[in-house]
């Protein structure tokens, strides 16, 4: 037991140290400590920038390891927590240490690795040394580690000896929560309305403060919202996976950017008619596109969906289309709505986003709360047993792909006309997937979920410009882990508990209970 | 393989969903009839020649789809999830077998001064290449299953995938940001030039057959052979064979389960990364999205030759790495479009006949 209790943390120590590795050729360390440097707002004492941001990073990782560390050990002693901590900061602060060794041997025989490992530059290996000299430099990787995992354990275990005051702060905002939460109906209205009309005030009065790139961002954010909510009739409510929904995206652009464009045809149609035609061309799309399609279901579906996707892509972007469609440069000079005479501008935009993200959510609202989203419902949760009891499947599932493919051509239309541009590029599998990857992470099948999703994966690489580069790594990864940790999304759909209220004491423990019956299920057989 | 409908269902809709069948079905026939004798008879493009080289290069794209599609296969017909991360463990492979020839490049060897150790012993430095890089590979596979996979095993079935597409993503942007965005040369040993081969005479033109085209073809029929060797004749491929049928009734006849998708997916990467070096051998680049859309297109090769079926992955590789390269020339269409093509056979495949070309009913049963 002992032993075995010593590997755990010692094997702990090695993955954090592998996660450090992987961080360093990347260079992940140098822009996350510079960002924590630059929250903290910490003026640093070291003539070296970088360096205090390497020295940052490791802090972090290495209290992370030591908190990992000593709570793994439930049933452990204080001491035996804080010596958990010591060795997983040692075990970790080997494999640093034996990186900045080779550091020190490229540097010291002037090897120079950039050629294959892009981001190993001589100055940032001389900065993960700490600019020390020769073998101080590779103590000092070794030393952060250790301390600050035994730093990690340290507040882990004084987290614990306050146990009992910790557990009267949080219940300070808890009660508040419940204080909001409980309370006569028409209270409850009340604050609902109330709320309501804080939102609206700010929804109005923000876009003329903002400016335009604010407005442009926020514009973005509101056309991903759209999509959101369209793909989340798709997959969240009938529960079918499409891959290549910007396809239809493209397809309400187009629409639009081609009757409002003076370059391939000329047509100038006007805004208005065109947008409404994108919309029913998108429609029409997922129409046929779903009709042969009925008989497949999951990934099957997923698949030829990402084919679909791909298909259009390479249309537009071939030569076959240049007369057509503008070909790989797109379609330039898009005419976009008028008000009195003049174009919109920015401020307008950003409203005419709005209203369509209300209505958006309001054809999505009371399509969720109808008899067409309860039979979604059942599609989604067990297709036969749906179709058993007297729901026409194929139907409905043609019914969710032709309006989630209509939300699509809205955001397209808006976005061409936004833009004034449309061209191939935009419509790639990654724009597919990231429109997945919103709703999933903000939470299958719900409104509040897609608004959060739209945010983090639009709004939030705004602010953080720094993060650029890993934005893509750090999707996966959050994918991934999202799966295997909380399947059901940051803000997960509520449907079930209030319409089953007997069940819902059984809810959340299945929810919680999930990922740890998952991990058990690795030694079992099922 | 024939949806079953409940009798007492059959309403409109489902008389219309029977006619689209067909009726897409003559559109689709009728336009191939069309193309193939405007093209063939009427205009008469090319000659034997040409369609010889193209016939060369889609057998030798064929052969690397075949690789890519049987690691799609092996693990479809264990945990019956797409593995969509299979072509990024591909470009890992590839990428393994590109830094060992660029290490050997520079290795000198001897006196000689322009002597380095991938020219002096050519052989040795390829067998390492693929050794290597199918030993990542293969780990990538391993750790794969182990971190996004293993612990969705009892999950909804679109939970896998998902995890599946993260991990994509993952492995394609950590290669981005380790090895840079460039595009890389690869380094070929001088025995395995690109564009040196065999010379034929066909119609008073040359007709080129590549060494590294013909080294990847005998590569693959024997590496497929020594799966199949594996899969029908070895004690792991019969436990492999034993948990596609059935998980439960293998554990309890002393099947180690998580052992046998373990090693399932450590084979598939393996074969990933022979196809990954193999790739970069005969088209001579890599990069973080080479493994995507050969990973795609290998899919697209299980599913038309019956996903779960490995003779049927090496037949439906084949006839796509033919079809793609041939077709655009068959029906006259521009070669910008081959991709498009093998995008309209997977929808047509699946429309039409979902279990594939030698395929069992695995479209609706198992989902």
């Amino acid at each position: 037991m002992k032993k075995s209790a010593l590997r755990q943390s010692f094997d702990t120590g090695i993955i954090f140290g592998i996660v450090h590795i992987f961080c360093v050729l990347i260079a992940f360390n140098a822009m996350l400590g510079g960002l924590l440097v630059k929250i903290a707002g910490i003026k640093s004492s070291m003539t070296a920038p970088l360096v205090s941001a390497l020295v940052t990073y490791a802090v972090v990782l290495g209290l992370w390891a030591g908190i990992m560390s000593a709570r793994q050990r439930r049933e452990a002693s204080n001491g035996q927590r804080l010596l958990a901590s010591l060795i997983t900061g040692a075990s970790s602060g080997l494999l640093a240490a034996l990186l900045a060794a080779i550091f020190l041997v490229m540097l010291t025989f002037k090897i120079d690795p950039r050629n294959y490992l892009t981001n190993l530059s001589t100055a940032f290996m001389k900065a993960c040394l700490y600019s020390l000299p020769s073998f101080a430099g590779i103590a000092g990787n070794f030393f952060t580690f250790v301390a600050s995992s035994f730093l990690g354990g340290l507040l882990v275990v004084g987290w614990n000896l306050i146990g009992s005051a910790r557990q009267k702060i949080v219940a300070v905002p808890r009660g508040w929560i419940n204080g909001l939460q409980s309370g006569s109906a028409q209270k409850q209205l009340i604050l609902k309305y109330v709320f309501y009309v804080l939102l609206f005030v700010v929804v109005a009065v923000l876009p003329l403060k903002w400016g335009s790139y604010w407005n442009y961002v926020m514009g973005t954010v509101g056309l991903y919202v759209i999509l959101g909510l369209g793909l989340n009739i798709i997959v969240g409510l009938s529960g079918q996976l499409v891959l290549g929904y910007i396809a239809f995206f493209a397809i309400g652009a187009y629409t639009v950017a081609l009757l409002n464009a003076p370059q391939p045809h000329n047509l100038m149609v006007g805004f208005w008619p065109s947008l409404v035609l994108g919309v029913l061309l998108a429609g029409l799309a997922g129409f046929l596109l779903g009709l042969p399609l009925m008989r497949l279901r999951g990934d099957y579906l997923a698949i030829v969906t990402l084919g679909f996707g791909e298909i259009i892509r390479i249309l537009l972007n071939s030569d076959v289309l240049t007369a057509f469609s503008g070909g790989p440069r797109g379609v330039q000079g898009i005419q976009g709505p008028t008000l009195f005479g003049r174009p919109f501008d920015d401020v307008e935009y950003m409203y005419l986003i709005i209203l369509a993200v209300i209505l958006a959510m309001y054809v999505y609202n009371r399509l969720q709360h109808s008899r067409t989203g309860r039979a979604w419902l059942a599609v989604r949760e067990d297709e036969t047993v749906a179709q058993a009891t007297g729901v026409n499947t194929n139907n409905y599932k043609l019914l969710a792909l032709v309006l989630g493919a209509g939300f699509a051509g809205l955001a397209g239309g808006i976005s061409a006309a936004m833009n004034q541009f449309i061209g191939p590029a935009d419509q790639s599998l990654m724009a597919s997937i990231n429109v997945l990857c919103e709703i999933i992470v903000g939470g299958m099948g719900n409104i509040p979920g897609t608004l959060l999703g739209a945010f983090a994966f639009k709004g939030l690489p705004e602010l953080l410009r720094e993060v650029e580069n890993y934005r893509m790594l750090a999707f996966g990864a959050l994918l991934v882990a999202m799966m295997i940790i909380r399947p059901e999304g940051l803000i997960p759909s509520q449907r079930p508990t209030l319409e089953l209220p007997d069940e819902a004491a059984v809810n959340p423990t299945a929810a919680t209970g999930e990922a740890p019956d998952s991990t058990t299920g690795e030694k079992s057989h099922d | 393989m024939n949806a079953e409908i409940p009798s007492d269902l059959k309403k409109k809709s489902y008389q219309v969903l029977k006619l689209v069948r067909p009726l897409l079905g003559g559109i689709v026939g009728l336009f191939l009839v069309y193309r193939l004798y405007v093209v063939l008879i009427v205009q008469h493009p090319y000659g034997p020649d040409t369609w010889t080289r193209l016939l060369i290069a889609g057998l030798i794209l064929g052969g690397v789809y075949a690789l890519i599609a049987i690691g799609y296969t092996l693990v479809y017909g264990i945990l019956f999830m797409i593995n969509f991360a299979h072509g990024d463990v591909m470009m890992l492979g590839a990428f393994g077998g590109y830094f060992v020839f660029e290490a050997l490049n520079a290795l000198k060897v001897g006196a000689d001064v322009k002597a380095n150790f991938l020219n002096v012993y050519p052989y040795f430095s390829v067998i390492i290449a693929f050794i290597v890089g199918m030993t990542i590979a293969a780990v990538t596979g391993y750790f794969l299953e182990k971190i996004a996979y293993r612990p969705l095993r009892k999950a909804p079935r679109l939970v896998p995938l998902i995890s599946a597409i993260g991990a994509s993503i993952f492995l394609e942007n950590a290669a981005e940001l380790l090895f840079s965005p460039q595009l890389r040369n690869y380094t070929n040993p001088d025995i395995l030039r690109r564009g040196a081969g065999w010379t034929i005479v066909i119609n008073h033109s040359n007709v080129i057959i590549p060494y590294t085209g013909v080294f990847s073809f005998v590569l693959t029929a024997v590496l497929l052979v020594v799966l199949y060797t594996i899969v029908r004749k070895t004690r792991l491929g019969r436990a492999m064979r034993a948990v596609a049928l059935d998980k439960k009734t293998s554990a309890l006849m002393g099947v180690d389960v998580d052992r046998t998708i373990s090693q399932t997916f450590i084979l598939s990467g393996a074969l990933a990364g022979a196809a990954g070096v193999m790739f970069g051998i005969h088209n001579g680049l890599v990069y973080y999205y080479t493994g995507f859309i050969p990973g795609i297109k290998a899919f697209t090769a299980a599913v038309l030759g019956g996903i779960g079926n490995i003779p049927g992955a090496m037949l439906g590789g084949l006839v796509l790495g033919i079809v793609e390269s041939m077709g655009p020339a068959a029906l006259g269409i521009d070669f910008q479009l081959k991709d498009v093509l093998a995008f309209v056979i997977l929808i047509l495949v699946l429309i039409f006949k979902p279990s594939g070309l030698l395929g069992e009913s695995l479209a609706e049963e198992k989902v």
